[in-house]
């Protein structure tokens, strides 16, 4: 098989595989019962979530499966932190941790 | 009477919705490039590119299968990767299916291809305390928007994505624009708790465990340790 054939067999799998996991539970809502411990399982699920998705980006660089600790990002991301609880801004959050992230990036270097 | 004002209503909740993940574009646009420009680094092209990003529509899988196909991984492994990452939108569709339960039959398939991280922290931290909107249309809306924003900056990001420098950093963009949707979710000290336990979780887990599985221990961490902290209490057990 060519690598471009390859990818495109991956594409389509990864499409149905993705989808399925999506969309079964909207599709079938009403016909499985949630039982009261899934109901407060679920009630956490925004928060767990976006943690999980903010705190190794805030922590580390990753290539591959190699991860290292990137200081900078942390800086960054705590800086960002305070602007979000402070003004629950997505573009303020945003403009100062990129610009927190430039600044800390620039000083590391500078201190070698 | 029954049908006045239904179409305004639809029609307001459509924008409420794309108003509610404007912001959010601003983070999605780096995203979408680097999803983008991450099929050409592997040795594909531009088709190949916009496939990836119709057909499946899911951003950190995308990078992740692409990248590990392109460096040389069995096709297993990068649809396995992919996949356990894709597997958090499973607990999404638990989740939110409970507000979703008006739509039509025909129309849940497209709500499960439209639910990603944006507008599922879309419509839980803003669309679902807002009693003007019909849910299922905010939901529409959001994903409509971000459907759009995701093809045109990864077509974007396949075309430019070999000119843009590394060391810009733009994809701290993407755990920024989570940051500011978690933000306003913490007012008490159970949300507060979660995320703790599940920033601590993830920052041991997701470098140890294979496939960027323990992304999906720590959410699940993240839930227990809620589910146990508002767990009735003896004397007040119904």
């Amino acid at each position: 098989m060519t690598p471009t054939a390859q990818f495109w067999l991956l594409i389509v799998a990864l499409g149905i595989g993705t989808w399925s996991m999506r969309s079964w539970p909207i599709i079938l809502h009403g016909r499985v019962p949630h039982p009261p411990w899934l109901v407060r399982l679920l009630k956490h699920v925004p928060v767990a979530a976006l943690t999980a998705l903010v705190v190794p980006g805030a922590l580390y660089l990753h290539r591959g499966i190699a991860y290292s600790f990137a200081p900078a990002r942390t800086i960054a991301a705590v800086a960002a932190l305070i602007v979000a609880v402070r003004t629950k801004n997505v573009l303020a959050t945003l403009g100062v941790g990129m610009g927190v992230l430039w600044l800390a990036q620039m000083a590391l270097t500078a201190l070698g | 009477m029954q049908n006045s004002g239904r179409a305004p209503r639809t029609r307001h909740s459509l924008l409420t919705g794309i108003l509610g993940v404007l912001p959010i574009l601003v983070g999605v646009v780096p995203f979408g490039m680097v999803a983008g420009a991450a099929v050409r680094q592997a040795g594909f092209g531009v088709v190949e590119s916009i496939g990836m990003s119709v057909v499946v529509f899911a951003g950190a899988s995308q990078i992740a299968a692409t990248t590990l196909l392109g460096g040389g991984a069995p096709l297993w492994v990068a649809l396995g990767t992919a996949l356990v990452i894709n597997a958090r939108m499973f607990i999404y569709g638990v989740s939110i299916a409970p507000l979703l339960s008006d739509a039509p039959g025909w129309l849940r398939p497209i709500l499960g291809y439209m639910l990603v991280d944006q507008n599922y922290a879309s419509t839980m931290t803003d669309g679902r305390f807002r009693d003007d909107v019909d849910i299922v249309w905010y939901y529409f809306g959001g994903g409509a928007s971000l459907w759009i924003v995701w093809q045109i900056s990864s077509v974007a990001g396949a075309l430019l994505g070999p000119f843009i420098p590394t060391s810009w950093g733009l994809e701290f963009a993407v755990p920024l624009v989570f940051l500011a949707m978690l933000a306003p979710s913490l007012k008490d000290g159970t949300a507060i708790g979660v995320a703790v336990v599940t920033g601590v979780a993830a920052a041991i887990f997701v470098p140890l465990m294979p496939l960027q599985s323990g992304l999906i221990v720590a959410i699940l961490v993240g839930m227990a340790y809620g589910a146990w902290s508002d767990r009735p209490k003896p004397d007040e057990a119904s």
